[in-house]
């Protein structure tokens, strides 16, 4: 294996700073979401790449990123509904004009 | 049979507690529980008086008070005078009750009328039975009272309450007396039995005055000369009220007195010589005014007066049967002239004898026991006040008092003329103005039957020897009073007064007037009494109130002070904590932005410094 | 290295290239993509833009998969990840945003903080990779999952994770059915 492990962990350490910078900045919830799910997938990264180079026999890292896909797709798909239950009623999509439950 | 005396006040009072707690839903009923109370008193009082002619006397229920050691009994009275007075508060007061049911059928205040009727029969029985003075001034207290609920009974006219307050005030000068008296011989004799009387042992001059301030009591309650004068004004209330208090049993309480206190006086004659010259000139004077007047209560009032002052003629020369019975008679034919005028004014709903005139043909049971009452007070034999006045004129001349037998001679001429002047006016000759004039319901037709009854019969309960001189007199009386009216007011009609009148217009003036006594009280009494009161108000407002003021001002000022210490040192701690608090939450509320990125923001910069931390510190 | 790798090294060694100096170029060829793709997902102003470039990023890791011996998850997350969740997204912003409005602002106001953090975040975690000593090579470079294998290892050891992340799956589909739901 030519490509040294750290790299690896870079590259997920980088899109994770991108993610939590657009998880932070957006306005609107798909805008997070889309930036949870670079998060999520740096996680992953990080996942196989451990087991990559820890060696795990029975593939316990990718079986942990395969459940992460899972969830972050249950978890995208429930979150685009309700952001569009909450554009239905409200008719808007950014975060900081759903305030309807705020003092 | 004697020893249930003592339950004969005890049922009209039960009556007054159903009646004044009940009444609203009793409505009517209470008119029964008020008569079936008078009624069994009255079966009692019987019994009580057929045991005290078997023999039986005075006893004492219990042992009831102890003033500083010395004991004083709950004791009833049992005696001639008492049993007398007893059957003539009983049977007269029940059958005013009866007659009530009838005047008073459509008063909006049934029950409470009854409630007081026998609050008033409770007191009035429960002062004959007394055998002290505590309880007699407690029950005299009690009639007083009542007298004044009564009088005042149509409160919502001015003049009835005026006139109760009145007879309440007036009769409070002479009960003050009273007091005095009492509290002088407690302090002087230590006793305050009516038994002792006639064997105190202390000095003559202080018995004088105790006699005297007793007697006050009496002038006050009897309308006596000078504070006669809140018995006219008395007859504002309701008619059997006028009978029962006002002409049989309260006023006469004041004779009472003196008789029950005689053995004081008897004593003393420095203070019985009072008694007969203040009746004297009650007499005369009531009975002259009585003669003037055209309000048919008002000239019964009046009567009323003069009869009460004769009595006190009597009783005050020595003469106690004669006073003693005519107290009795008196009070069944004054209550049956009331009632008699009671009827009348509720058939022409009017009290002006110059508006009625010829009543005997439409109310024939009023018209003639009025006529039967007329002639008893004009004392014609051998009607029952033939008996007691002529026992009582006998009496005075036998005492050796011809000035005042003179008096009680000419007042007895009066006593007749008045009576039948109003007998003439008011029952015959022609109708002086449209009066629509019925006889009353039966329910007040018989009482005035017993009555008449009474009045005609009651002069029999008591052998009296007839004197031919007496006779004479009596027969001159009436044979003159009648006489002079006849020919006055129906011979005469209208000419023959009005003639007089202009001749001694004069006197005419000052009896119409009264005397001008309410005048001279108004302004010997009623005006200093007012500016005097104006002055004490003048200098409660200005000194007092000023006081007052003046430390109200002070606490002000010492409340401002506080309050400022309140707002800025108490409350100012409270509102520093509170601003310390709010200042800090404006800082720190700064951080709950209520928006989730700033959050996780925060959350990460957390994370970063936690990594830092552990970067520098090493592993 | 699987057959793909391999036969892109042949073609690379038949232009004289070496086979390792290839596959790092490829790699970071990739990371590189992976990471511009993701900046663009954060900053550009188009929604619509921001959801291609996403998928864009994905393809970009899904080949970073391949370098890590993950041909089955590079598949999942290509199939999963720019098939399906994508798609989803590009449907939800179609539903909801105005495509195309550029003049309104994505970011909200804490923009430079938010950099700021991240870019902190960042240089600690790679402070930290770097300063920590990693073995230099793979511990059995042979070792190779296949999907049989990871088929296996599901059903067998992480059966109960399985169900239970079924479950969730069941529970997401129910909810997203019920709060999409149009009206009442």
């Amino acid at each position: 294996m030519m490509i040294p492990q750290s790299h690896f962990l870079i590259l997920g350490a980088v899109l994770f700073a991108l993610g939590l910078y657009g998880a932070l900045t957006r306005r609107t919830a798909i805008g997070i979401l889309m930036s949870i799910e670079l998060v999520l997938n740096a996680a992953n990264i990080n996942l196989i790449t451990f087991n990559r180079f820890l060696g795990s026999p029975d593939g316990l890292g990718q079986i942990f990123a395969l459940f992460v896909i899972a969830i972050a797709a249950a978890s995208a798909v429930v979150g685009l509904v309700l952001v569009i239950a909450v554009y239905r009623n409200m008719k808007t999509i950014f975060t900081d004009k759903i305030n309807l439950m705020k003092w | 049979m004697v020893k249930y005396a003592h339950l004969i006040p005890l049922f009209p009072f039960i009556a007054f507690a159903i009646n004044i707690l009940f009444g609203r839903r009793l409505k009517k009923a209470s008119a029964v529980i008020s008569i079936t109370a008078s009624t069994i008193s009255l079966a009692i009082a019987a019994v009580t008086y057929a045991g005290f002619l078997k023999g039986g006397g005075s006893y004492a229920v219990g042992r009831w008070l102890s003033f500083g050691g010395i004991p004083l009994d709950f004791g009833v009275t049992v005696d001639g005078l008492s049993c007398m007075m007893l059957m003539v508060v009983t049977i007269v007061g029940t059958l005013i009750q009866v007659y009530s049911v009838g005047y008073m059928h459509d008063d909006k205040r049934f029950s409470r009328f009854f409630a007081y009727l026998s609050l008033f029969m409770g007191s009035m029985l429960g002062l004959l039975l007394s055998d002290n003075f505590v309880m007699l001034y407690i029950f005299w207290e009690g009639v007083g009272l009542c007298s004044y609920l009564l009088i005042s009974f149509w409160f919502e006219r001015p003049a009835a309450a005026k006139a109760g307050m009145k007879a309440f005030i007036t009769t409070r000068i002479g009960d003050t007396g009273l007091l005095i008296g009492i509290l002088l011989l407690f302090f002087s004799a230590k006793t305050l039995y009516f038994r002792d009387l006639g064997h105190l042992g202390i000095n003559d001059a202080l018995l004088t005055v105790i006699a005297l301030l007793i007697f006050c009591g009496a002038v006050g309650k009897s309308a006596q000369f000078p504070l006669h004068v809140w018995l006219p004004d008395a007859m504002e209330g309701p008619t059997p009220v006028s009978a029962l208090i006002h002409a049989a049993t309260m006023v006469a309480a004041g004779v009472y007195l003196v008789a029950r206190t005689y053995g004081l006086f008897i004593a003393h004659h420095g203070a019985l010589i009072w008694v007969a010259y203040i009746g004297a000139i009650t007499a005369l004077m009531a009975a002259t005014i009585a003669t003037v007047n055209n309000d048919i209560k008002r000239i019964l009032a009046y009567s009323t007066i003069s009869q009460l002052g004769l009595m006190m003629l009597a009783l005050g020369v020595g003469g106690y049967e004669g006073g003693t019975f005519h107290l009795m008679t008196h009070a069944f034919f004054k209550a049956l002239l009331f009632l008699c005028a009671g009827s009348v004014i509720h058939a022409v709903h009017t009290q002006d004898i110059f508006k009625m005139g010829g009543l005997l043909g439409k109310m024939k049971v009023t018209g003639w026991t009025f006529i039967i009452g007329s002639l008893a007070i004009a004392g014609v034999p051998p009607l029952s006040g033939f008996w007691s006045k002529d026992e009582m004129l006998s009496e005075i001349l036998r005492e050796g008092h011809p000035f005042l037998f003179a008096i009680a001679v000419i007042t007895s001429l009066l006593t007749a003329f008045y009576m039948f002047r109003l007998i003439f006016v008011v029952l015959f000759g022609k109708p002086r103005s449209e009066l629509h004039a019925h006889e009353s319901p039966a329910v007040m037709t018989i009482p005035l039957a017993v009555l008449a009854v009474f009045s005609v019969f009651a002069g029999f309960f008591k052998p009296v020897k007839v004197e031919y001189f007496m006779l004479g007199v009596s027969m001159f009386i009436v044979i003159g009073g009648i006489g002079t009216a006849y020919v006055f007011y129906i011979l005469g009609n209208k000419v023959l007064p009005a003639s007089v009148r202009s001749k001694f217009s004069f006197l005419y003036k000052i009896i119409l007037n009264k005397y001008y006594i309410d005048e001279i009280y108004e302004a010997a009494l009623i005006r200093p009494c007012m500016s005097l009161a104006k002055f004490a108000a003048s200098f409660d407002l200005r000194f007092v109130d000023g006081a007052v003021n003046l430390t109200a001002y002070l606490s002000m000022i010492a409340g401002r002070i506080q309050s400022w210490f309140d707002k800025y040192i108490v409350d100012g701690a409270v509102n520093m904590v509170a601003n310390i608090t709010w200042l800090c939450s404006a800082v720190f509320r700064r951080l709950q932005t209520g928006f989730i990125q700033n959050y996780i923001l925060i959350a990460f910069l957390g994370l970063a410094i936690m990594i830092l931390i552990k970067l520098i510190g090493g592993y | 290295m699987n057959g793909l790798i391999q036969t892109l090294s042949d073609i690379l060694n038949n232009y004289g290239l070496r086979q390792e100096f290839a596959i790092r170029a490829c790699f970071y060829s990739l990371a590189v993509l992976a990471c511009i793709f993701g900046l663009g997902v954060v900053t550009l102003r188009n929604i619509f833009h921001c959801a291609i470039s996403l998928a864009m990023t994905l393809f970009c890791i899904a080949g970073i998969y391949l370098f890590l011996n993950a041909e089955f998850l590079a598949a999942v997350q290509v199939l999963i990840y720019v098939g399906a969740i994508v798609t989803l997204f590009l449907f939800a912003i179609m539903l909801t945003a105005k495509i195309g409005d550029r003049s309104i602002r994505q970011t909200n106001k804490q923009v430079l903080a938010s950099l700021a953090v991240s870019a902190a975040i960042l240089s600690l975690f790679v402070s930290i990779i770097i300063g920590s000593p990693w073995k230099k090579a793979a511990a059995d470079d042979t070792l190779r999952l296949g999907i049989g294998e990871l088929g296996k290892a599901l059903m067998s050891v992480y059966a109960l994770p399985f169900e239970a992340i079924s479950l969730i799956l069941l529970a997401a589909l129910v909810g997203a059915i019920v709060i999409g739901k149009a009206g009442k």
